[in-house]
């Protein structure tokens, strides 16, 4: 038994004692930045990345992803407790939750969230030990072309996914390939668009440019006006919920994780569109859809198992294409450069240690969660007492010290500070940060794989539509171009887009 | 007229002809062999182009009802004064140091932005520095500028 073995071998890593705790604080983390309201995993992850710099890339990538799902469970006890989602992908948990709260009911909302992301995410990793392997199989045979026009193909999803103007979206996905293409040239050497600054040589750094545009540009937004939590309740009992309860949560946890699973492997933001498509179904099939909305514990459950399942999910592409997913996983994606790794068809055959270890670590991960989290609940209720304008200096006191620690450069610093202003301008300007973010960090490589894939066909730029494979992604592509230009798309998609307004992920 | 499309379609304007223009230090290649220079200057073109583009439809677009930059009258006070301690935080961390800084900037901020009281200030900024030196200076031994008080 082939999995048997390799889950032995994740087993091994993971219960090693140092990513046994960098799991443990990867989890705790992202519980609380899932809690605090006004900071989401992107922004978290950023914030954590130059600390990566000191511990092993295994650790690494348990610490973060441990945060991403640790965020899934923590972003619920906000939206019950404060009506005021703690992540994005928390939003719809807000509608029944609270009224759960309202009603006494906290203690049974807070529990069968935390019981649905369970399921869901041990589903998740059951469907990721079952996809990933065939998955970059497949992938293997893929040349330059493929994989430039299947990074096109991501981009593009990402843009037709994400909001309402699709001209501005590819403006900053071009711009986050242009701030890529800065420094070293990947093929020749050559050092280019420096602009005189020696700095530059080595490229914008990723960890200052995603803090900035992330993180600082996040507090920014945050500072424009108080934001005031105010609990509806502080005692929480009865965690556990009923057999009542768990009649009607049980089919909309699974359901949630199926389809929160499939979600999370296309391109998107993943667990933000889960939990909507979620409540949808939920509602659509429920025999009583017009309880929805009045504390009804299936629109918890079901929204808050999609979730969590979305962000395994989004693993998939990470590990066997390295095509980052979203936001999230591609600053993650920037983690796995920083020490060297290129994730890819060849990663779970290179480095079974790194891939089966982080599998197992979500394991574990996820049942310290559920042992954790319903416990500290009283924890998090205090730490959402923390007023914001004394946690806004310290998060960016962090930021400041993280990334001068790098390489002891004030120019990195003032880097960082600059695209702090720059995301805060385009978040202001109503411009998307995802496709800038992921097209920074496939541009390097697109660039090499189209150039490579020009210098193969002597100039020929048809190869991309002749290889079939290649044909199909770039078709794909042109098809969701052209279906956004069509009216009726076009209004569903902005009316989509004003219930995701001014969320990250 | 839509001024935030316009304001964004300037900059890229801008941006993308700076790229176009400056990638020609480098050598572009030609469509067998491209260079260092090929995907800059391709990617700055098309910026500007979509830049256009966008700066031309705000002309003809109205501007969102009600629309606002800001959620408070006060919001882009609270903002500038953030940025400008960013600055000045880097600027003077090499002639003040690390420890007197990061307090300055500590207390300043939960000072000024949404004003506490002094003792909170005072009390925030001393906690922080003192947490901040003890596990960066201290546990993970990164050096940091002494500065004015020599430690």
């Amino acid at each position: 038994m082939d999995i048997v073995n390799h889950l032995i071998q994740g087993a091994s890593v993971a219960f090693q004692p140092l990513n046994l705790l960098f799991c443990f604080i990867g989890v705790l983390m992202g519980t609380l930045v899932g809690v605090l309201p006004g900071l989401g995993p992107t922004a978290a992850i950023a914030l954590l990345l130059p600390v990566s710099f000191h511990i092993p890339p295994v650790a690494t990538i348990i610490l973060l992803a441990g945060i991403y799902y640790g965020a899934m469970y923590g972003g619920s006890t906000t939206s019950i407790l404060v009506n005021m989602p703690g992540e994005a992908a928390s939003v719809i948990t807000c509608l029944d939750g609270y009224q759960m709260a309202k009603q006494g009911r906290a203690g049974p909302a807070l529990g069968i969230a935390a019981f649905g992301s369970f399921i869901a995410g041990t589903l998740g990793i059951v469907g990721i030990i079952v996809l990933a392997p065939p998955m970059a199989t497949f992938a293997l045979a893929f040349g330059p072309p493929e994989y430039f026009s299947m990074m096109l193909m991501g981009i593009v999803i990402i843009i037709y996914m994400s909001s309402g103007s699709i001209l501005k979206d590819f403006m900053t996905a071009v711009f986050g390939l242009l701030l890529g293409t800065i420094g070293m040239d990947t093929i020749a050497g050559t050092q280019r668009l420096t602009f005189g600054i020696l700095e530059l040589a080595d490229g914008v750094g990723f960890v200052p440019a995603v803090m900035g545009l992330f993180g600082i540009s996040e507090i920014l937004i945050n500072v424009e006006q108080v934001i005031a939590t105010t609990l509806v309740t502080e005692k929480v009992k009865n965690l556990f919920p009923n057999r009542e309860d768990w009649k009607e949560s049980i089919k909309p946890i699974l359901r949630g994780s199926g389809l929160g699973f499939l979600i999370g492997v296309l391109p998107g933001p993943a667990p933000v569109i889960a939990t909507y498509a979620s409540y949808a179904m939920e509602k659509r099939l429920s025999k009583t859809p017009e309880k929805f909305g009045s504390g009804f514990i299936a629109g918890v459950a079901g929204p808050e198992s999609a979730n969590n399942a979305a962000s395994s999910g989004a693993m998939i592409p990470l590990f066997t294409l390295g095509i980052p997913a979203n936001s999230v996983i591609a600053v993650l994606l920037g983690a796995f450069m920083i020490h060297g790794l290129q994730p890819g068809p060849m990663f779970i055959s290179k480095y079974p240690d790194i891939f089966w270890g982080t599998i197992v670590s979500m394991y574990l991960g996820n049942a310290m969660l559920l042992v954790l989290n319903l416990p500290l609940i009283p924890l998090w209720v205090k730490v959402l007492k923390v007023p914001y304008p004394i946690l806004f200096p310290l998060i960016l006191i962090f930021c400041l010290i993280g990334v001068y620690s790098l390489n002891f450069s004030q120019i990195e610093v003032g880097l960082m500070t600059a695209f702090g202003v720059i995301g805060y301008a385009m978040r202001k300007l109503k411009f998307e940060m995802a496709p800038l973010v992921l097209a920074l960090v496939l541009g390097p490589m697109m660039e090499s794989n189209l150039r490579l894939s020009l210098l193969l066909s002597q100039g020929d730029a048809s190869v991309f539509v002749t290889k079939p494979i290649s044909a199909v992604f770039m078709g794909m592509s042109a098809l969701l171009i052209i279906s956004a230009m069509i009216p009726s798309v076009r209004n569903r998609r902005s009316s989509f887009r004003e219930k995701l307004r001014d969320d990250d992920v | 007229m839509k001024r935030s499309d316009l304001i964004g379609g300037v900059f890229f304007l801008g941006v993308g002809i700076l790229f176009a223009v400056y990638s020609r230090t480098v050598d572009i290649g030609t469509m067998e062999e491209p260079g260092p220079g090929f995907l800059p200057f391709a990617s700055g073109i098309l910026l500007a182009v979509m830049a256009a583009i966008l700066v031309g439809k705000a002309f003809f677009t109205e501007s969102e009802k009600g629309e606002r930059y800001f959620p408070k009258p006060d919001s882009w006070k609270r903002v500038s004064m953030v940025i400008a301690a960013l600055i000045l935080y880097n600027f003077l961390l090499r002639p003040l140091g690390f420890i007197l800084v990061t307090f300055l900037f500590v207390a300043f901020l939960v000072r000024c932005i949404f004003p506490q009281t002094w003792l909170r200030s005072i009390v925030t900024a001393a906690l922080s520095t003192a947490g901040a030196q003890l596990v960066f200076a201290r546990l993970l031994e990164i050096q940091f500028p002494k500065g004015l008080l020599g430690f």
